[in-house]
């Protein structure tokens, strides 16, 4: 929804990327932040695919904590929505 | 004793549009017969299902909000179980939910309002005031270098 911070980095675990050159550079990590608790989003609703959609990649499982950086409250949240949506076939169990 | 429900539930793809609304009059009858109320019903219309059920591959999705005690929805339950037509649903209690969600939303207004008046500002938010609204984690605008490719 908002560009700002992706979902993209690592998480913790080390890693030394090499830059295009070859040469080591120090990695950025940027700070991740819980897009429920930064969009103020209070309601995460079974009924709204779109907002979990970024959660459930590829496989359909649910996109950890240390990757999406979803604080502890709102990851719990996010899951059961997930899993309601999940009965209500708006979200895939599982692709082939 | 009167608790607020959500109930969807998906009508298989087969079935025209007067036969869900029979479904929609079947619930109401239910609901008057148990002295509860709907209070908003909402249909979605024809959605593909994230996985087939069955043999279909899609299905129209109605919810309705309904207030009312636990055996009326457990009634609903038994009567859909055993409905041809649906092919899936799901009832969820919402109302302590909503609260929390409420209760969560006002405080936070009411912090925020009081330490803008205790900054000296308006309580209110002014237009093209700050970025988005009193966002005090720091902007990283360095380039992305070295981020691992998602997943």
């Amino acid at each position: 929804m908002n560009g700002r911070r992706g979902f993209g980095g690592r998480g913790k675990s080390g890693g030394k990327p090499i830059g295009k050159d070859g040469q080591r550079r120090p990695m950025f990590r940027r700070r991740k932040v819980c897009k429920f608790c930064a969009d103020k989003i209070d309601d995460i609703n079974y009924k709204d695919v779109r907002l979990l959609m970024p959660f459930v990649p590829e496989r359909a499982k649910v996109l950890p904590r240390r990757i999406s950086g979803t604080c502890a409250m709102h990851q719990r949240k996010l899951r059961t929505a997930i899993m309601r949506a999940r009965q209500l076939a708006l979200i895939p169990y599982t692709t082939e | 004793m009167s608790r607020t429900y959500e109930l969807v539930y998906v009508v298989s793809p087969e079935a025209n549009d007067d036969q869900v609304a029979e479904l929609h009059t079947q619930v109401e009858a239910i609901v008057q017969r148990m002295d509860g109320r709907i209070e908003k019903t909402d249909n979605w219309g024809r959605r593909k299902l994230a996985y087939e059920i069955g043999r279909h591959k899609e299905g129209t999705y109605v919810l309705e909000v309904i207030v009312g005690g636990g055996d009326l929805m457990k009634e609903i339950d038994r009567r859909f179980k055993v409905t041809d037509h649906i092919i899936r649903h799901l009832i969820v209690r919402v109302d302590e939910e909503q609260g929390v969600v409420e209760r969560t939303r006002t405080r936070r207004t009411d912090t925020s309002q009081r330490r803008r008046v205790a900054r000296g500002l308006p309580p209110e938010r002014q237009p093209g005031e700050g970025q988005r609204g009193e966002s005090d984690d720091e902007r990283e605008d360095r380039p992305e270098t070295g981020r691992g490719e998602a997943r």
